[in-house]
């Protein structure tokens, strides 16, 4: 432990040596001109230490209720009742005396039942009239005594304690417990307190450029601060957990050597689904499965005309890939409906039709839409993070290689491979991956790129495309189990949680 | 698409006691997960390309096969019964299709009719969409007297008992109160005329695509011949329909026999034609989609455990037969990957090849980070919200009019508009933390949507900043000084101002617009305190919002 002292201590254990007995916290306040909680918190470290003494007293008080204040100013019932009596020659009617007592009528009964109970009147009936009369001359009224004394602040002496039961009883006083706390040096430690108080009588507090320019910190010590203080919480600025987790998943791409690409949320079924080969009637593209834009614009245009052409014979007869296509006619209609996208593969779409050349690698992490309602399972968006390889020869084999890779990247450690289906990629498949708690989760689907969707961009050459589940990935990982806490709107929930990879 | 059966008629189909285990192994395989097992209920959930494994029959059919139990193309033989359907005139802008068959002796049960009423409801849901494409009908054949007439009629002399029911309804009662009719009635109550299924006894077997009648379409545990019937507007949706329901069917012992279907133009169709097609396969392009360089004996091998027809035709060619169940075969890569499938994931080693690239972010990923990163320097805490929201958070509460894009089916008005600016998203974020620690701080880096006439998509995606300041006490002093910190550091010293600005949502002398290279680029200053009792913020409240380029050209 750190045997120096803080400022703090050194005044209290200086002030408590200096007044050199046991002393209560409040005296040891009063005299140091400090707080009483501020010195009794002080002197619960120092006895930590074993450099002081310190006691818990607990003190019962006694204070005089609204009845007892009444009594302790005008005397006690009886006792006034008592004295009138004696005041009309020791016999008296009821209501003669009363009066002489200045009684007020709550009063009366209580005077009359305690003057009796104590002995010090008689009642009789005398021609019909209620008589008092004296049976001592004078009475010794305890009673009073201690009221006045707890009145006056003054200490109760033992000849009163008897008395104080029946204050209390006839609800005249009531009791208080408070704790007092008295701190004494300990005696055997003197010499090694003196010499902490010693060690540095001025210490420096903020270190100045005045005390470094004068070179005034050679000659004196630091005061020294309480460093082992556990710190509170404190919001400075920093990243959202889900954006740190997928920035670092970007940062896993570009090692992998895939080059970022954008695509716009509000897609043509053009690009969200027909040059991807998704039929024209396929439920995914329906209402209850994909929002649709209607409002200002419902539809919108085809920009490359050439393409347009290809990918409508393709769904109509399979062109010229060899494949007999939906055998359905294709409508314009329903090519240039407006949507938010559903996934993130119209991206990889576009960024082929800009980049028709081997070798190519691409990824997104971007968000998706589908017309689901809010709940612990499902939200109306979604993040993808999607990416693509193409060069000659690249394989199904390769295709699995890549998303093992990936998935090995991001902390997978064991994975295994089941025919998948998807509308645009032939074969097919989807990565699973053994999760601790959550067993086999399916993390990453993915595939060739059919030829209904490269030849009409004119590529012949195989395109792998793959994803991966971030954000259940980055769910396992935080142990989350509602998808809205991706999103959460919680400010405190956010400020404390953290992502680490 | 789910599957519900009985395990140990599904263990009797494929003919061998196999562990639960080993059936799911096998599944998966397959594409298909066991989703639930329930004692002898089991659940099986089959990828919707797999319309023919649809039923317990096609499960089996797909295991046994897998399995080695048996071995390439199942066996159908189809025999001509001599028996008609004549096709009326009319129906080719209604319901033009129509394609039957017969199977005799089938030994089926009630549990097994239960079965098939459930293939017929999922094939007509996915494969028919939802009827519109095709629908199915099965009928006690022994009842049927014919030939039968496939024609129009007038919905109200449409009358008859239908499934399920004990009285007389007619054809307009029947689409406005029978359940299927309040469902599948729009497909075809906007004509004048409704398709109808008769009999030469003049008893009619159905309204499709709606229901059967009572009379002729009710299958029991005791009938064992079932005449099948498929209508539709789409000729090969209908005629994989009915191969696949009379497959199923068949599975169970029945013999199969064919129909002539008459149509008026003098067409004639003998139904169901389960003869495979044949398509042609090379060892090359096996190697070039799957890395795998199999000899033809291993690629014959893989298909015939996928029941394919195969044989080498030598120079690595092989002829296959596409069983007439199989309604994904579009093209080669199709039965490549089933070859994939037959030869076994499980036993396919992944491969890492060389292609050699340099990634990179995108420029406007570069600009967002560099923001999140200033603006975390001064202090404030990053947030992500959802891109859609609502007219209300967009508009209503900020004193706003903007235009909006909206979509036309959300599943609730909370989120039912992509946002157009940041500032009203934080405001919310911040009337929902009114109980969070002081002073709050946040911000966000996302991508707003304003309508555009003239773009592609209508409408033009700007990535965008915003941040905001919550405290007993806010400065717009300060606030500047942070933006100009951040534009600063974004290299636009001495290309920024800030100029004086009236706007509904700020209070007036504390509002100014962003300039970047005489550019409005955004909006700073105090929130009006309408705004916020609006929002039901009890705190003042100082922002500032900010366009980025996405070319990062300012």
């Amino acid at each position: 432990m750190n045997e120096q002292l803080t400022e703090g201590e050194r005044t209290v254990l200086r002030g408590l040596a200096e007044m050199g007995k046991r002393v209560q916290s409040s005296v040891l306040a009063e005299q140091l001109e400090q707080n009483e909680e501020r010195v009794v918190s002080i002197l619960n470290s120092l006895a930590q230490r074993n450099l002081v003494k310190l006691d818990i007293i607990e003190i019962v008080s006694y204070s005089l209720t609204e009845e007892g204040k009444k009594y302790a100013e005008k005397g006690l019932p009886e006792k006034r009742l008592f004295d009138a009596v004696i005041k009309l020659s020791g016999k008296a009617s009821m209501d003669e005396a009363v009066t002489k007592a200045g009684l007020e009528p709550q009063e009366k009964g209580i005077a009359i039942s305690w003057s009796r109970k104590n002995g010090w009147l008689g009642i009789k009936k005398v021609d019909k009239k209620t008589v008092l009369e004296a049976k001592r001359e004078k009475v010794d009224a305890e009673l009073e005594e201690l009221l006045e004394k707890i009145r006056s602040n003054e200490d109760i002496p033992k000849s009163l304690s008897k008395i104080v039961k029946v204050a209390e009883d006839r609800k005249l006083i009531k009791s208080s417990i408070t704790r007092k706390f008295e701190a004494e040096i300990v005696s055997e430690k003197k010499k090694e307190i003196s010499e902490l108080l010693e060690e540095t009588i001025d210490g420096i507090a903020d270190l100045t450029a005045e005390i470094l320019k004068s070179d005034k910190w050679k000659e004196q010590d630091f005061k020294p601060f309480n460093v082992e203080i556990d710190p509170p919480y404190i919001h400075y600025g920093r990243k959202h957990p889900y954006a740190e987790f997928n920035d670092w998943l970007r940062e896993i791409l570009i090692g992998l050597g895939f080059t970022e690409w954008f695509g716009p949320y509000v897609e043509t079924e053009f690009w969200n689904n027909d040059v991807l080969f998704v039929p024209q009637d396929h439920v995914a593209r329906e209402e209850q499965d994909q929002f649709r834009v209607h409002k200002p614009h419902t539809h919108g245009d085809i920009i490359d005309q050439k393409h347009y052409k290809k990918v409508k014979k393709v769904h109509e007869d399979g062109g010229d890939t060899g494949s007999i296509g939906w055998e359905a006619p294709f409508s314009k209609e329903v090519t240039t409906r407006l949507c938010l996208r559903s996934h993130t593969t119209p991206v990889s779409l576009r960024y082929l039709s800009e980049h028709r050349e081997s070798p190519q690698k691409m990824f997104i992490i971007e968000r998706n839409f589908r017309s689901e309602t809010l709940s612990a399972r499902h939200a109306q968006e979604f993040n993808q993070c999607e990416g693509i390889i193409m060069d000659k020869g690249l394989t199904l084999r390769d295709l699995m290689g890549y998303i093992r890779e990936i998935c090995t990247r991001v902390g997978i450690k064991k994975m295994k491979f089941k025919p998948g289906q998807f509308p645009f990629t032939e074969p097919s498949i989807e990565g699973f991956a053994k999760h601790e708690k959550l067993g086999w989760i399916e993390v990453a689907p993915g595939g060739v790129f059919r030829p209904e969707v490269t030849y009409p961009l004119g590529i012949k050459d195989s395109v792998l495309a793959w994803g991966i589940g971030s954000g259940r990935l980055y769910m396992a990982a935080m142990g989350i189990d509602d998808i809205r806490e991706l999103y959460s709107r919680d400010l405190s929930w956010i400020r404390r949680k953290y992502f680490i990879t | 698409m789910i599957v519900e059966c009985r395990l140990d008629s599904l263990l009797e189909l494929i003919g061998k006691d196999i562990t639960l285990e080993k059936l799911e192994e096998t599944l998966f395989l397959l594409k298909a997960e066991i989703e639930k097992v329930d004692g002898n209920d089991i659940e099986i959930e089959v990828n919707p390309d797999r319309q023919d494994m649809l039923s317990a029959e096609g499960i089996a059919r797909a295991v046994r096969a897998f399995l080695g139990l048996s071995s390439g193309l199942p066996k159908m033989p189809v025999r001509k019964s001599g028996k008609e359907i004549i096709v009326g005139k009319g129906l080719e802008k209604i319901r033009p299709y129509i394609a039957c068959s017969i199977i005799r002796g089938a030994k089926i049960n009630e549990e097994l009719v239960k079965e098939y009423m459930h293939l017929q409801e999922s094939l007509t849901a996915t494969h028919g969409r939802n009827r519109k494409k095709a629908s199915i009908g099965l009928y006690v054949y022994k009842d049927i007297k014919f030939p039968i007439h496939y024609r129009l009629e007038n919905p109200d002399d449409i009358e008859f008992i239908p499934l399920g029911y004990e009285e007389i309804m007619d054809g307009p009662t029947i689409i406005k109160e029978h359940e299927k009719g309040q469902i599948f009635g729009p497909i075809i109550s906007k004509f004048r005329k409704w398709p109808l299924l008769i009999d030469s006894a003049d008893a009619i077997l159905s309204l499709p695509p709606i229901i059967n009648s009572n009379n002729l379409g009710r299958i029991t545990g005791d009938t064992s011949d079932i005449f099948v019937e498929v209508t539709g507007t789409h000729v090969p949706t209908v005629l994989q329909a009915l191969n696949i329901m009379t497959a199923s069917i068949a599975e169970r012992g029945g013999k199969i026999q064919s129909v002539t279907i008459k149509y008026p133009d003098g067409g004639i169709w003998e139904t169901p034609d389960l003869t495979p097609s044949i398509r042609a396969v090379n060892c090359t392009q096996v190697k070039d989609l799957l890395g795998l360089d199999l000899k033809p004996t291993h690629i014959i091998k893989a298909l015939k455990r996928m029941c394919y027809g195969a044989k080498s035709e030598g120079k690595g060619k092989i002829e296959v037969s596409v069983p007439a169940f199989r309604t994904d075969i579009l093209h080669n890569v199709d039965i490549i990957e089933d070859i994939a499938i037959g030869y076994g994931f499980d036993n396919i080693e992944p491969t890492m090849p060389e292609t050699m690239t340099t990634g990179k972010l995108l420029p406007i990923t570069r600009l967002k980070d560099k923001i999140r990163d200033l603006m975390i320097g001064v202090g404030y805490q990053e947030i992500i919200s959802f891109i859609m929201s609502s007219p209300e958070i967009m508009n209503n509460r900020m004193n706003r009019d903007r235009e909006l894009v909206e979509t036309a089916n959300p599943k609730s008005r909370e989120y039912s508009i992509l946002r157009n600016s940041l500032l009203p998203v934080l405001l919310d974020f911040t009337s929902q933390n009114q109980h969070a620690d002081y002073p709050q701080q946040i911000f966000e880096v996302g991508d707003i949507v304003v309508p555009d006439q003239k773009a592609e998509t209508r409408c033009r995606q700007i990535p965008a900043l915003c941040g905001l300041t919550s405290d007993t006490t806010v400065n717009v002093t300060d606030m500047i000084n942070e933006v100009g910190f951040i534009l600063r550091n974004l290299g636009l010293e001495e290309e920024f101002e800030f100029r004086r600005k009236e706007d509904s949502s700020f209070i007036t002398g504390r509002c100014a617009e962003i300039i970047v290279k005489n550019k409005t680029r955004g909006i700073l200053g105090e929130i009006s305190p309408e705004v916020l009792k609006a929002f039901k913020i009890g705190m003042p409240v100082v922002s500032f919002e900010l366009d980025l380029p996405r070319d990062c050209q300012w």
